[in-house]
């Protein structure tokens, strides 16, 4: 079912209440629809997960009409707690791509695309560890490229609370340059690159 | 056409009794050859060699006694090292390395002698005229009035409190030098006594003085501009080497010479003619020529390295071919009139280019094009940053480690950096991001840091050495065995202390510039 449209990208974001997870899958959904045009679904789970429990946002992306939107096998696993890595890394195929925040999370799975990023703490070291969030949505636009840089950031400023977009613009900045930094890094270490002088 | 001019610097001794002979045969010696007659080659410095293409010599020519026969014993080494080392700065100058030759005969050598003048004159024909046209300015260049520069400075706010000289680094050596002093003496009409110019020559422009100053008296800017009226009335100070960087730096202001200071750039580093970003280097390739023998430094390195890094984050920027030095130690030297011509022709050339940022590491550079051009009228439609910057920047987004260095460091700050709010803590940064076995500051360290000696190739003493002893021992004893530099002048001045045959051993440390050691431990994750 899923693979009838090749361009549909399913993305989990879990992690525990408070966390911003469903905010930050709100953010990918609109940034998708509303920024670049696309089809795009949000389905939240709260329930008695809630209150520092596990909680999730699955959003799929895509071209052409979306006829379901929960998530059994995601595209892209974001896990921004061990709980919620626990939980869902089970449904992850191995040619999925799995993102972590690094300091949060410990993956002992293999697959073959995975990135991390101390999102928290680059958070903490902004001055407001809530924006973890928005750091990792920085980091997975850089990195996976679902959603158009520009949408994201339109996005971001219109979905924090006035009197931060500023603020919640530079946390964002901070993933998405981590995020192509990344790349870069990987790119060069693959031409053979590695540092500045060999 | 102008006839040509060709220098000939001829040795007292054996090559003299053969020119004499000439003459006394009445033999036609080229018109274009004027003869100075000098004690010895040896003596005949780098300095006084390019300041003889400087005042427009088409070729110049140094003569002396064939090896072994020198009647001072190294007087023709000397000449042949000193002669190579001009020639190498020449060409990268652009007036070309064949137009200086370094000749021997014997004093029964006269029909070669003539032989050589001949070919010599042709080939310098050959040649044409060198592009040494340095314009003089219709309008005669006239600097501010003692009256106008003490008010420009404020220096009627000191309140004579001396904070300035119980913080400078000279009067603390022990020379007897008080900025308080010369503050005072300037005020009260004595700008030409003896003693007070002697001071205005020795400050280091360091700059502690005006950080600690609570009238805010910007006392190393007050410095360079009485520097500038005294030079405007031909009143100069003790340039260090002959004042062979002033002269080198004054040629410069020629606008149709074709310096190439990127000849000696390594193949892998990428550079891009289109790009939009400038790598401006500074004087390196100069300094490494100049210090060959003596220093040895590789200051080239840094330049290198830099272009390394920004490589490294796949930046490619322009360079510009005929890069000239951005006339930081002309202006601090006095010479306004020439910074003003240099730095113009550096900023009409790299508009050219349509360039929107400048990149420097040089901190002398730094402060000069963004600070010191658009103060002299010089309008620059770029930005200018400092390497640390960018690199700070860049380190910032992650994704990258330092390889672990197995040295203790320390560093010296440089003056220049110091001054500005925005970067001088950037060297700091960056040296808490690299991973070595330790880092200890020295007891003056950050806006406190002594300076390492001399700046602006002016007034360097006996009590400049005090002060690079002082630093060096400072260094030591932080039990450091590298000191990390910022600056490539720093790293000259220093080492040059470090030569002092009598102390060698316990002043020598190991240098390396703070960007190479980035550089060289930098890798991604
Ligand atoms: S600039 Fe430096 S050397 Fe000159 S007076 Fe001030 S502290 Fe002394
Ligand atoms: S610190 Fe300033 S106010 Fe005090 S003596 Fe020096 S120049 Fe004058
Ligand atoms: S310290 Fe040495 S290199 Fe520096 S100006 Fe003095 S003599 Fe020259």
């Amino acid at each position: 079912m899923t693979n009838i449209q090749d361009n549909k990208k399913e993305v989990v974001i879990t992690g525990f209440g408070g966390q911003g997870i469903v905010l930050a899958g709100t953010i990918l959904g609109k940034a998708a629809a509303l920024g670049d045009h696309r089809e795009s679904t949000l389905v939240q789970s709260y329930g008695p997960e809630s209150r520092g429990g596990a909680c999730s946002a699955q959003v799929v992306i895509s071209d052409t009409i979306i006829f379901y939107p929960y998530i059994k096998t995601p595209d892209v696993l974001v896990c921004m707690s061990q709980g919620g890595y626990d939980k869902y890394i089970g449904d992850l195929p191995d040619d999925g791509i799995l993102i972590i925040d690094h300091d949060l999370v410990k993956a002992k799975r293999k697959v073959k695309e995975f990135y991390s990023i101390s999102a928290t703490r680059i958070a903490e070291e902004l001055g407001r560890k809530m924006m973890a969030n928005i750091i990792m949505i920085g980091f997975v636009t850089a990195v996976t490229k679902i959603i158009s840089m520009d949408a994201a950031q339109d996005t971001v400023v219109k979905s924090v609370p006035k009197g931060t977009e500023e603020m919640n613009l530079k946390a964002f900045n901070r993933g998405s340059d981590y995020g192509l930094s990344v790349l870069k890094g990987r790119e060069k270490k693959a031409e053979g690159r590695t540092g500045a002088v060999s | 056409m102008d006839k040509y001019k060709i220098i000939l610097f001829l040795c007292n001794w054996g090559p003299h009794a053969a020119f004499q002979a000439l003459q006394d045969n009445r033999d036609a010696i080229p018109s274009e050859i004027h003869m100075v007659r000098i004690p010895c080659t040896g003596r005949i410095s780098k300095s006084l060699l390019l300041k003889a293409f400087e005042k427009g010599a088409d070729g110049v020519i140094l003569m002396g006694c064939r090896h072994g026969s020198c009647h001072y014993g190294t007087g023709t080494e000397t000449a042949e090292k000193n002669t190579e080392d001009t020639r190498k700065i020449i060409e990268t100058l652009g007036i070309g390395k064949e137009r200086l030759k370094f000749v021997t005969f014997h004093p029964d050598e006269s029909d070669l002698l003539l032989e050589f003048l001949n070919s010599f004159t042709k080939e310098i024909a050959s040649y044409s005229h060198t592009h040494v046209t340095r314009s003089k300015d219709p309008e005669p260049w006239v600097e501010k009035s003692i009256e106008e520069i003490v008010s420009k400075h404020d220096v009627f706010a000191c309140q004579d409190c001396g904070k300035c000289t119980s913080a400078c680094p000279l009067a603390l050596t022990g020379k007897p030098f008080s900025p308080r002093a010369v503050a005072a003496a300037v005020i009260s009409g004595e700008v030409n006594d003896e003693s007070v110019k002697n001071d205005i020559w020795s400050c280091l422009t360091c700059g502690i003085c005006y950080d600690r100053c609570p009238s805010a008296v910007n006392f190393p800017e007050f410095i360079r501009d009485v520097r500038c009226y005294y030079k405007n009335r031909e009143i100069t100070g003790q340039e260090t080497h002959g004042g062979f960087f002033q002269s080198l730096m004054r040629t410069m202001t020629s606008s149709d010479l074709k310096p190439t200071p990127w000849s000696w750039l390594p193949e892998e580093i990428k550079t891009d003619s289109n790009s939009k970003v400038l790598f401006f280097g500074g004087c390196a390739p100069y300094f490494d020529i100049f210090f060959r023998e003596f220093l040895g430094v590789k200051t080239c390195n840094i330049l290198a390295d830099s272009l390394r890094l920004l490589n490294f984050f796949d930046i490619q920027p322009a360079i510009l071919e005929e890069e000239r030095c951005c006339g930081h130690d002309l202006l601090w030297s006095g010479d306004r009139e020439n910074f003003t011509r240099l730095g113009k022709i550096n900023a009409d050339r790299i508009h050219q280019m349509g360039i929107e940022e400048v990149i420097t590491s040089c901190p002398e550079c730094y402060r000069t094009l963004a600070y010191d051009y658009p103060e002299h009228g010089i309008e620059l439609n770029f930005k200018v940053t400092h390497l640390y910057e960018l690199l700070e920047n860049e380190i910032n987004k992650g994704a990258v480690q330092f390889k672990k260095i197995n040295k203790k460091l320390t560093i010296q700050d440089s003056c220049r950096l110091n001054r500005f709010e925005n970067i001088y803590d950037q060297s700091r940064k960056l040296i808490n991001r690299i991973n070595p076995e330790s880092f200890t500051e020295m007891q003056n360290n950050g806006k406190t840091s002594i300076c390492c000696g001399n700046s602006a190739w002016i007034g360097c003493d006996s009590f400049s050495k005090a002060l690079q002893v002082k630093r060096l021992n400072q260094a030591h004893d932080t039990g450091s065995d590298v000191l990390v530099t910022s600056c490539p002048k720093c790293q000259i001045h220093l080492k040059c202390a470090m030569e002092d045959p009598f102390r060698e051993n316990e002043l020598k440390i190991e240098t390396m510039d703070l960007t190479s050691i980035i550089a060289k431990t930098l890798r991604w994750e």
